[in-house]
């Protein structure tokens, strides 16, 4: 695979978002419509604690992915209830366009999130919900208070960073579960290792999955795997994703996210090779320090890579154009 | 371990009654408590002699960040051919709300005395509909099924100082105890008040109905005896259509002592043609549980 940069698409300090909200743009995942590309991702806002919470928000783009038309102006979808799966924020936020029948509606645009909210002896613990948008995608609410998939006796904590396709009547996810905690002396709280896995439904509530990871280390048991995106080009299955060390991944761009990349005959054996994935640091600038949450998806018969630079998204997202 | 014997659930063996029960050892700096499972034998034709009791808490709590880190209360227990196994709730600390709860199972091979947990995480958590709280296990086998009832709660109420849960009775089924299908639906209506909370439905089947057994309370200032637990009682033919009628319960707080404020936890057996009924008084089981027997049958 060979990915020419096209550099800062959407800064975020450059913008007036919803709800108060001023850094960040996190996670950028595409809905392609007529007229243009909507890109939904996560931003912040401090609580009263002085503490974030991840709020959802989207920018339209023309369908060459060239120039900004439209900020959301208002809340894209509500904050979850007191002691919910989603209290403290939604980050990512996947959406999918299908025309089953999940909620008596045809084509609708659905949204499976990534819920966090607050625990006492580890920082946060996450599950995925789903919530459904009548209006093109501008507001979403949610199809219940709780979450689709949480924790499993096989999937202890930490399910989250879901990826959703419809293909062939199934509904397929890719999506990460947490395998440990662990001691990170000198760090904020201790560190977290969690890996990717499948899982398929057949409506998108229900959903099965063998609590197995698919995807291989590349650099040691404590790999941190996170948010998988799926495609499919020229007969085969590709799969982006992130990964980090556990520990000392914030400062040291040693150990910060990369893209990892996978490819997979049948959508299920997949085989990592990293090298072939055509993409990395760039030698300077706003992704010359760490490569994280990327989302590739198809318009105009051009298949087209958003991703996050340094610091997580504090500077926004770009994006990159596959080769062919 | 140094107060509490919460939940009591009991398994028959052939001299001896075990009781299974949640026990805490002392408070840490904060104040709080972790829970843990231990039981107590009693002779089989006088349970008010206490044979044994157990030599360390029957499973371990949790790892870090695990859904039972900080507490493995209540437990339910059944024998599957020749293994035990049991169901509890997991407890772990949250920051807007004091705490959430999951449903793990764990497997005992050496009669009971010690449970290896199946996996790491929960059997039974929270899902679409039943977003947080999913507590209170009892398990029995009916039908060649194995049937779960359980609490989930329904909303969390900010009360200015510690949220409170609302909680009402649900149930399950599942055929190998590992992958349960939920009913998704209230089985109690409430009687007390909109937010009325259940707790520890605790089903039995004699003469042809199936009788449940569970505690009801208030949702806020239920520390008391106004507004504390009391036990209800609904029969159902099918399992899943009940009808309520706690003044047919049979049992309500005494007049004084350790079971005058309130009475919780219900948990009833069949021993050797007697049923008795076990159940927390005061400060829901601080002081222990106590033992009931029924006087004529259940109808």
């Amino acid at each position: 695979m060979k990915w020419t940069k096209r550099g800062l698409l959407f800064d975020p300090t450059r913008h007036t978002l919803p709800g108060g909200c001023t850094e960040f743009a996190q996670s950028p995942q595409a809905l392609v419509f007529d007229d243009v590309v909507r890109i939904y991702f996560s931003t912040r806002r401090r609580d009263h604690d002085g503490q974030y919470v991840s709020h959802v928000a989207f920018v339209d783009v023309d369908r060459n992915l060239e120039h900004v038309r439209e900020i959301a102006a208002e809340t894209v979808i509500t904050p979850g209830s007191l002691g919910c799966f989603d209290e403290h924020g939604i980050f990512p936020f996947n959406v999918v366009r299908h025309d089953a029948n999940v909620v008596g509606q045809h084509d609708a645009i659905y949204a499976f999130t990534c819920g966090w909210s607050r625990r006492v002896s580890v920082p946060v613990e996450t599950a995925i919900g789903l919530a459904v948008s009548r209006d093109r995608g501008r507001t979403f609410q949610r199809t219940g208070p709780g979450p689709v998939m949480a924790a499993t006796s096989r999937e202890p904590f930490l399910v989250g960073d879901p990826f959703v396709r419809v293909r062939d009547g199934r509904w397929h996810m890719w999506y990460i579960y947490g395998v440990r905690w662990m001691d990170s002396p000198g760090e904020p709280g201790p560190a977290r290792v969690y890996k990717i896995a499948y899982a398929s439904s057949v409506d998108g509530i229900v959903w099965e999955r063998s609590g197995e990871p698919i995807i291989s280390d590349a650099i040691g048991a404590d790999e941190c795997q996170a948010l998988p995106t799926v495609f499919e080009c020229d007969g085969l299955w590709h799969m982006y994703f992130c990964y980090r060390y556990a520990t000392d991944f914030r400062a040291n761009p040693a150990r910060a996210y990369r893209l990892g990349y996978a490819w997979s005959r049948d959508g299920h054996r997949w085989i990592r090779d990293d090298q072939a994935g055509g993409i990395d640091v760039s030698p300077e600038g706003w992704d010359s320090e760490m490569l994280c949450y990327p989302h590739v998806f198809w318009c105009h018969d051009q298949a087209y890579m958003l991703y996050n630079g340094n610091a997580f998204g504090r500077q926004g997202f770009g994006v990159a154009v596959l080769e062919r | 371990m140094r107060a509490f014997a919460q939940a009591p659930a009991t398994l028959l063996f052939d001299d001896r009654v075990r009781v299974y029960f949640s026990t805490r050892p002392e408070p840490d700096a904060a104040g709080q408590y972790v829970s843990l499972g231990g039981y107590v034998d009693l002779r089989r034709d006088n349970l008010f002699d206490v044979v044994a009791v157990s030599p360390h808490p029957v499973m371990t709590l949790g790892g870090r960040g695990a859904f039972d880190e900080f507490g493995t209360y209540p437990m339910t227990v059944a024998l599957d051919g020749d293994v035990i196994r049991a169901y509890y709730g997991g407890w772990t600390r949250c920051v807007s709300v004091p705490f959430d709860v999951a449903i793990g199972c764990a497997v005992s091979r050496d009669d009971g005395v010690t449970f290896v947990k199946q996996g790491d995480g929960p059997v039974l958590s929270a899902d679409l509909n039943e977003p947080f709280v999913i507590s209170g296990p009892k398990v029995r086998r009916f039908n060649d099924r194995w049937i779960l009832w359980y609490i989930a709660g329904t909303k969390w109420i900010a009360t200015g100082g510690r949220a409170e849960p609302v909680y009402r009775i649900r149930m399950a089924t599942s055929t190998d105890g590992m992958r349960w299908t939920r009913l998704h639906t209230e089985l109690i209506p409430p009687r007390l008040e909109a937010d009325e909370c259940q707790a520890s439905p605790d089903v039995t089947f004699a003469n042809g109905k199936y009788h449940m057994f569970f505690c009801y309370r208030y949702s806020l200032g239920y520390r008391g005896r106004e507004r504390g637990y009391r036990i209800g009682y609904a029969s159902s033919t099918d399992l899943t259509t009940w009808v309520r009628d706690d003044a047919k319960a049979g049992i309500d707080v005494s007049d004084n002592g350790w079971d005058a404020e309130m009475i919780s936890y219900p948990h009833v057996a069949e021993i050797d043609g007697r049923t008795f009924m076990f159940y927390l008084g005061n400060q829901v089981g601080r002081h222990g549980f106590g033992v009931a027997e029924l006087e004529g049958t259940l109808a």
